[in-house]
């Protein structure tokens, strides 16, 4: 049995492409098993896991928990706002606290860049990034490319335009490590203020038409407008965002060529995709949340295994 | 009677016609009562002896943070005076930082208070505005009287163009300094690190190094109009220096110096998100610390200060975007200028000793015997390692790593201290 080359799931910067290859294929035997009728498995058996969230979110929560007991590991959950860090008790402090209580890994959303890779530093348990702030999420990565593979086959020279708030996103940057490794080309789509400066120099293509990207691409990843994570105003209002930068199905229609569209959740529906285009046949954006569970299971499972 | 013996010293005085001789000195209590050509003999006397022994005029840091009163915790009077003698500082100038803020004489007596029977000399850098929060002035003529060296909010670069304006004509008559740190707040509003592709692989909002040109444009302007004088203090990037090295040109009233950190760290050191190199300005690229490195060789960056920031654990110890920013610094910065050969070692200690005096106004301490001596002893050659800090911070890039260039003492106002 082979095994990860990384003890943390800190971001997909970190894995190697035999990393993720050995992610997925773990994840195929685990989609599997979720077909089966008695979809829970005992690897896991004896490992407590702690989901700590310093950060509002359901569906990724939700979806390790699943995972986790799909496994069957003891899970505990933790949720906090990153304000009550702010207020008291350090990050630090918090999850020794946890620990004190035996956990083996700690599965950690927080709005600070790099607050697992701090983690990391100064606790035993395995630590699995949720998504830290504008930073990464890597396990969201997995499965956009899981999902990506299952639908298109090998992702090597695949056209993947990501299209939305790229500025605010942990999805988009975690999204173009894994699919550059893979050897996936990648165009970023979305007005300029919503652009990091420097991007371009990861290797990928920009443009600011929307058309232009869809056209171009064999996948659409689209993002929501973070609207919680802009402290300052990029663009003058959301009615001229979905009127300029949003998807619908009329757009998907015209391609020459049909695309596979995809979107991290929760949807603004309306604002940076239709209604229509988001429950269309090109959208594939429920397989990604099935894929979610496998894959995360796969994730614990193979780090379970480097303790 | 304390009798020391520097034995075969290399004497770095630019200026002084003993510049780059080598010379045996005896000092007692802190009185250079000879300098000798031939070996001394004193009985009972400490020799100092060293394989690149070199002394220089005490030096002179024209920026540092030593937050007492209102953050003991990151460090107080008394810690920041001993690490900056372990630095080999005998003078350094204050940021105004301090809570209350130094914005009265209260505050800067309280400052200068142990300066007559301490080694280290204090020299409080004035608020240019109450509470240096850019609005209402300070008393800056009073402050003058009373012995500010300087005038500046420190860490909060003023972002009124009219009130720069102003403060450049009302010092006029006192021939008044203002030091900024360049940074239009506006552009960094947020920002964690360097803006630049390291900032975007690693999530982090970055700060455009943009925001340091924009200031020192608008100052420069500014200062051409208004006349005056201006400091800018640690300079970051390769833009920065080119604009001033244009307005010296110029012949404008403009001086800069950069933080010993910039010289040998670049934004890539926050790779692994470590707080530690989380500075105001940010550390930036590669070329842009070549830059620094010439700017200081050909003049354009007058001195090298060690922008020493303390902080308590707790204000590091955090996720990158909460935690404080500013390092330690105070204690390696002849290491850190000299550790890599980039200049030579005279050079290094005209910018530590001349450089920064000329700037602020104060006179070059006498080199000459029967006068109380201001000096730092020191050897290039050195290696060691760097075991324990005397900041009460411990956020120091460099705790527990083998260094080159030694501070090995410091001699001024008839007290000295060895490092040996």
């Amino acid at each position: 049995m082979s095994s990860l080359s990384v003890r943390h799931l800190l971001g997909i910067k970190e894995l190697s492409v035999k990393d993720i290859e050995l992610i997925f294929s773990t994840a195929d035997q685990f989609k599997e098993v979720l077909q089966r009728p008695i979809k829970k498995v005992p690897s896991l058996r004896d490992i407590t896991i702690a989901n700590v969230f310093f950060e509002n979110s359901t569906r990724t929560r939700l979806s390790f928990e699943l995972a986790e007991k799909r496994l069957s590991a003891d899970v505990v959950n933790f949720s906090a706002s990153s304000s009550s860090v702010k207020k008291g008790e350090t990050l630090l402090d918090t999850v020794q606290n946890i620990l004190a209580m035996k956990v083996d890994m700690v599965v950690m959303r927080h709005s600070s860049p790099g607050a697992p890779h701090f983690l990391a530093k100064h606790i035993q348990a395995n630590v699995i990034n949720a998504g830290d702030g504008t930073h990464e999420h890597p396990t969201q990565a997995l499965l956009d490319a899981y999902s990506m593979r299952e639908k298109l086959g090998d992702l090597g020279g695949k056209r993947v335009a990501i299209i939305g708030d790229i500025l605010h996103s942990r999805v988009a940057l975690s999204n173009i490590f894994l699919l550059k490794k893979m050897g996936a080309e990648v165009m970023l789509c979305s007005p300029p203020t919503l652009l990091p400066k420097y991007v371009g120099q990861l290797g990928v293509q920009i443009t600011y038409d929307v058309r232009r990207a869809l056209a171009w691409c064999d996948v659409a990843n689209v993002l929501r407008i973070q609207l919680e994570r802009q402290q300052i105003k990029y663009f003058p209002s959301l009615r001229e965002y979905s009127l300029y930068f949003g998807i619908n199905k009329a757009m998907l229609d015209a391609l020459d060529r049909p695309i596979v569209l995809m979107h991290p959740g929760p949807i603004n529906r309306g604002v940076e995709l239709s209604s229509d285009a988001a429950d269309s046949h090109h959208s594939i954006i429920l397989d990604q949340v099935e894929n979610g569970v496998a894959v995360r299971m796969a994730v614990l499972y193979l780090l379970a295994g480097q303790r | 009677m304390e009798d020391v013996i520097l034995v075969n010293a290399q004497l770095l005085l630019p200026g002084h016609p003993l510049h780059l001789q080598k010379k045996h000195l005896h000092l007692r209590s802190g009185i250079l009562v000879n300098i000798s050509d031939t070996p001394l003999q004193v009985s009972g006397a400490l020799y100092v002896e060293s394989p690149a022994l070199k002394v220089s005029w005490g030096w002179f840091d024209l920026r540092a943070c030593f937050p007492d009163p209102g953050f003991e915790q990151k460090e107080t009077l008394q810690s920041g005076r001993r690490a900056a003698a372990a630095g080999g500082f005998t003078e350094v100038a204050l940021l105004p930082n301090t809570q209350p803020v130094v914005d009265d004489k209260d505050t800067l007596r309280y400052l200068q208070s142990d300066n007559a029977r301490e080694l280290v000399q204090l020299h409080p850098i004035a608020a240019v505005t109450k509470k240096a929060e850019g609005k209402e002035f300070s008393e800056m003529i009073d402050l003058h009287r009373h012995g500010a060296l300087a005038f500046s909010d420190g860490l909060h670069p003023i972002q009124d163009s009219d009130l720069v304006l102003k403060t450049l004509l009302y010092l006029q008559p006192f021939n008044g300094l203002l030091i900024q740190r360049p940074e239009d707040t506006h552009i960094t509003r947020f920002g964690v690190m360097n803006e630049g592709v390291t900032a975007v692989q690693l999530g982090l909002k970055g700060m455009p190094a943009l925001a340091e040109h924009l200031m020192i444009q608008r100052d420069l302007a500014l200062l051409e109009y208004a006349g005056g004088r201006i400091h800018f203090s640690c300079i970051s990037s390769a833009r920065s220096v080119e604009l001033i090295r244009q307005a010296k040109a110029r012949g404008l009233a403009v001086t800069a110096d950069v933080a010993a950190p910039y010289l040998l760290f670049d934004e890539t050191a926050l790779k692994g998100f470590d707080s530690v190199f989380k500075l105001n300005p940010p550390l930036r690229t590669a070329e842009d610390r070549a830059a620094l490195w010439q700017g200081l060789r050909d003049g354009t960056l007058d001195a090298i200060v060690s922008d020493h920031q303390p902080h308590e654990i707790e204000a590091k110890q955090l996720e990158l975007d909460l935690a404080a920013f500013g390092m330690s610094s105070i204690e390696t910065v002849f290491a850190m200028s000299t550790m890599e050969s980039k200049l030579p070692t005279e050079l290094v200690i005209e910018k530590l000793s001349v450089a920064p005096r000329k700037i602020a106004g104060v006179p070059l301490p006498p080199f000459e015997v029967d006068q109380a001596a201001n000096l730092t002893i020191f050897d290039d050659s050195i290696e060691w390692i760097f075991e324990k800090s005397r900041s009460l911070s411990p956020a120091h890039p460099l705790l527990g790593q083998r260094l080159k260039g030694k501070v090995l003492g410091v001699v001024n106002n008839q007290k000295t201290e060895w490092f040996l």
